[in-house]
């Protein structure tokens, strides 16, 4: 154990908690949505995510020609560099969300499954996808070329805050902010609110429901896709493995906050994230997951619906 | 489809016929149909050749292996309906009780076996008491965590082999004439199969009776089940430590045959994979979860020679059943029974209680 | 024999900025049916909610058989006593119809998961007698011949009469039935009002709550009325007929004034 390095570099580790917790508040945004919805744990969420690192390497180096032996790119042209390979990784993170919805669960909703069944059918599409991955990939894993320079913005406390990471925060806040004015104020987010209050009534008020949930998951997707492209610009690297580690935790962030509450999924991204960063200063990296998962039952344990509640209203009998 | 709907009929003509089958050709085909399964290893046809590995090492691992613990994982997910995705670490409890003590004491197997059960049973209660009290999600969630944690635990623990485990696992001490070597895997198979045997007749009579019924009512309305005088919690728990029992003996009797454990077999992928054969046979129903164990945990060894893809047709072929047959291969029995004896009942319409 | 089997004291049920229940006092005395009436939303599902431990009431005291009984686990106030039907049926619909009435039966047995693994004969015994009660019970109910059945296949009105027969599995000292004529043609109706009528009779004493105001002047012994959570009458089915305050309540407007 090592209180010392927690101590000495408390600001540090909390700049990149909370830098971390941005993406898995951003993916955590994925299950809680679909939670919302459909009442199911979106198991292929974890891929879609992994697509969006993919699709983030592309663009970088088929569509902006970034090759990893580069110097970063400065500018306009890092600027654009950015933008692109956010844009195709979340589009590719949406679309694979949506393909998903169409393929694992559609289906069967409408033959009104069991909760068990449509698990099975998204487990299916996630090995599917991951094995796909890991033949294309030759199970390596692939380095992401380096498209800015990273720097030290400034020091404070003794922490370095790098600049990279400076671009993660802020970002994920505004998509965190884009996506909480779309359900609050588009009829479209309203009727994923409406559904997840009560479906039953809400198709009686004509709700669509096929397309809410075609526009949840796309959503959720595009969150996802987020995160990949800060993921992989952060940690520069991927590999077909990287959905299931980062799915975890965020699922873990999700339920932590109370499974179907936006606020709570942010919530517990980042309480997430810093714990992780906090805890693995002192414990070593080997034990976070440990950590995590006893911090999850200590919560549950105390507030079984998780730290905000669920959206969902009280069960009647 | 029609291939589909012609053996749902079948299933429902076979369980016709055993239901109005009398006493004596039940025991016949019973036994009739266990000497096959004994006689399995004997069987030498290219259909069911497994390419690439030996099809009697296969028999016990994974086949048998999956038949065990599904069976087991069903008590948990398919009778009682709580969604347990950390089933392996129960499994993993009995395989290092075993190398562990294996390897560090002079007890054998035999002495090891319940030593082993035991742990897995308690780490059930210690698990299960706290947290089946979360709603289905949440429990999916803490399971799944607490079968990364065993498996970290024993990666980070240099005591018990850290991530290279423990080697030189005793074999188990013979019995009659059978011989438990690495070199033969038959032993093993048959004595996966008596212990199997042995579970399938305790289940089936749990299952008729009064726990049976309990866990029928939990999992279709925990709320009724409470207000029908069903203390849910504590038959909630028995399901937990029953299914963790059943790993239990498999992660012993698995330690023992394959010499020297790794952390890593442990991982995800096995509950999952267990979890699929129970929902893709037939989640509920013994047989079906029999027939989804044998298929999964065959076909991927029967299309070795795809090498590289077969995992992604396995994941293909999980998504394309569940679509055509979300209620598996083989669901639980949806007709009505067939007792002549409530068939005829004479309605007397003046009943009396007391 | 005006020996209370329940007591409610001043109970009163918050959901929220709800109030469902509000200082509600009520007894029913052992061997008669009252009636619990009052028009959509009084509240009378969520006194049924409380007596069985569904919600624990924001304040006041429930007693069953001199025993406070708030807070208890709600398995254990169905082993006490108390048996209840639902106005939204909730059968085991999966189950056959006879397994549903066994597993009521199932609460008073012994027998574990041990003993049912072995074959205790205790267990042996247990299974068999309540096999036979619950046999019993459908035949009382009528749906003898539903029994190999699965709930979810049973007709609409076996369905409701499976639910009393569940309920009655459990040996109750109170049944608690939800609107169990819900639906009900005329005859279904006065039939299932003798069928009430046999239960008390064999020595049950039944809390009814019903809209059918033919069927409770039928049936009841008492009446009590609750409107928008608070009671607003208790007596016989003459007296509360004609207490100004309950036609108040039902047709919205003074009696005089029509
Ligand atoms: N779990 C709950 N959460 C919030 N409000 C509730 C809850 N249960 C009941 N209520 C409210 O309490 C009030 C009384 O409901 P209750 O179901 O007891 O009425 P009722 O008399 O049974 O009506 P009905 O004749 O329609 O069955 C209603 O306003 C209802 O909305
Ligand atoms: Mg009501």
């Amino acid at each position: 154990m090592d209180f010392a390095l927690l101590h000495d570099a408390f600001w540090g580790l909390t700049f990149d908690g909370i830098a971390l917790g941005a993406i898995y508040a951003l993916i955590s945004l994925g299950y809680t949505l679909v939670y919302g919805v459909l009442r199911l744990i979106n198991f292929a969420h974890s891929e879609v995510f992994m697509i969006g690192t993919f699709a983030a390497l592309v663009a970088a180096s088929g569509i902006m020609g970034v090759k990893v032996e580069d110097d970063p790119r400065t500018g306009v042209s890092m600027i654009l560099t950015l933008i692109v390979c956010l844009v195709v990784a979340m589009l590719a993170s949406a679309i694979t969300a949506v393909l998903v919805e169409i393929v694992a669960y559609r289906r069967l909703r409408q033959r009104g499954a069991t909760k068990l069944a449509t698990l099975i059918s998204a487990i299916g599409v996630s090995i599917s996808l991951v094995e796909l991955f890991r033949i294309i990939t030759d199970s390596l894993p692939r380095e992401f070329p380096r498209i800015m320079e990273k720097t030290f913005l400034f020091s404070y406390a003794g922490a370095d805050v790098r600049n990279d990471k400076v671009i993660v925060i802020i970002a994920a806040g505004l998509m965190m902010f884009a996506l909480e004015r779309f359900i609050t104020k588009t009829r479209l987010g309203k009727g994923i609110r409406a559904v997840s209050m009560d479906e039953n009534t809400s198709t009686l008020m004509g709700v669509n429901i096929n397309r809410v949930i075609t526009v949840t998951f796309f959503a959720g997707g595009l969150m996802a896709g987020a995160a990949a492209f800060f993921y992989i610009l952060v940690y520069e690297n991927t590999s077909f493995k990287v959905g299931f580690f980062l799915g975890i935790s965020a699922f873990t962030a999700a339920v932590l906050g109370g499974i179907g509450n936006l606020k709570g999924a942010l919530f517990g991204g980042f309480a997430l994230g810093l714990m992780e960063t906090w805890t693995s200063a002192v414990f070593g990296t080997a034990w976070k997951a440990v950590i995590s998962f006893i911090i999850l039952v200590l919560v549950l344990l105390i507030k079984p619906t998780g730290l905000f509640g669920e959206s969902i209203q009280q069960a009647r009998v | 489809m029609a291939n589909l709907k012609s053996s749902l009929n079948l299933r429902d003509k076979g369980a016709e016929y055993w239901e109005r089958s009398p006493k004596w050709r039940r025991v016949a085909l019973a036994i009739f149909f266990i000497a096959i399964c004994y006689a399995l290893p004997f069987l030498n046809n290219p259909l069911v050749n497994t390419p690439g590995s030996d099809f009697q090492s296969v028999l016990f691992y994974p086949v048998g292996m999956y038949v065990l613990m599904a069976i087991g994982l069903n008590i948990v997910v398919g009778k009682s309906g709580l969604l347990d995705l950390g089933y392996v670490a129960f499994f993993a409890i009995g395989a290092y009780t075993m190398a562990i003590l294996g390897t560090k004491t002079s007890l054998n197997f035999w002495e090891i076996l319940p030593i082993g059960v035991g742990l897995a049973m308690l780490s059930g209660v210690l698990l299960g008491t706290p947290t089946l009290r979360l709603r289905g999600d949440y429990l999916a969630i803490v399971t799944l965590g607490f079968g990364e944690i065993v498996r970290i635990f024993a990666v980070n623990t240099d005591a018990i082999g850290g991530s290279r485990g423990i080697a030189g696992i005793p074999t188990p001490p013979d019995v009659f004439n059978a011989k438990f070597t690495i070199l033969d895997p038959k032993p093993y198979y048959w004595m996966l199969l008596t212990f199997t045997l042995l579970i399938i007749w305790m289940v089936r009579r749990m299952a008729a009776r009064r726990p049976g019924r309990a866990w029928d009512a939990i999992r279709q309305d925990d709320d009724v089940a409470q207000l029908m005088g069903i203390n849910t919690r504590k038959y909630k728990v028995w399901a937990f430590v029953l299914g963790a029992a059943v790993a239990g003996v498999g992660g012993v009797v698995y330690a023992s045959q394959i010499l020297s454990i790794v952390p890593d077999q442990f991982n995800l992928n096995i509950s999952i994979l267990i979890l699929a054969c129970v929902v893709f046979g037939g989640i509920g129903n013994v047989w079906g979860v029999i027939l989804g164990a044998v298929l999964l945990a065959f076909t991927p060894e029967r299309i070795r020679f795809l090498s590289q893809p077969r995992i992604l047709v396995f994941g293909i072929a999980l998504v394309v059943m569940m679509n055509l047959r979300p209620d598996g291969i083989l669901p639980k029995k949806k007709r009505e029974h067939f007792d002549p004896d409530w068939h005829t009942v004479e309605e007397s319409g003046e009943g009396e209680i007391k | 024999m005006s020996e209370n089997v329940l007591e409610l004291k001043n109970i009163t049920m918050k959901f929220g900025g709800v109030t469902a229940l509000n200082e509600v006092n009520l007894v029913v005395k052992k061997g008669e049916i009252l009636a619990l009436i009052g028009p959509n939303g009084a509240g009378k599902t969520t006194v049924f909610n409380v007596i069985t431990g569904v919600y624990k009431p924001t304040s006041g005291d429930v007693v069953f058989q001199g025993e406070s009984i708030v807070g208890k686990k709600r398995f254990k106030i169905t082993k006490l006593g108390i048996a209840r039907t639902f106005q939204n049926i909730r059968l085991f619909g999966e189950s056959s119809a006879l397994e549903n009435v066994v597993t009521g039966a199932d609460v008073h047995s012994k027998t574990g998961v041990v003993g049912s693994i072995f074959g205790t004969p205790r267990s042996r015994r247990e299974e068999k007698a309540n096999l036979e009660r619950a046999l019993e019970l459908l035949d009382f109910m009528g749906i003898k011949k539903r029994a190999g059945q699965l709930g979810k296949n049973l007709p609409y009105g076996d369905q409701r009469r499976l639910e009393i027969a569940r309920a009655l599995a459990t040996n109750p000292k109170l049944l608690l039935l939800d609107e169990p004529a819900a639906g009900f043609n005329p005859a279904e109706k006065v039939a299932l009002a003798e069928t009430i009528k046999k239960i008390r009779d064999a020595g049950y004493t039944v809390l009814l709550i019903e809209h059918d105001m033919s069927l409770i002047m039928g049936v009841s012994d008492r009446v009590a009325v609750l409107d928008f959570g608070t009671k607003i009458a208790d007596g016989s089915t003459t007296e509360v007929q004609n207490d100004p305050r309950v036609i108040e309540a039902y047709l919205g407007a003074p009696a005089d004034a029509s």
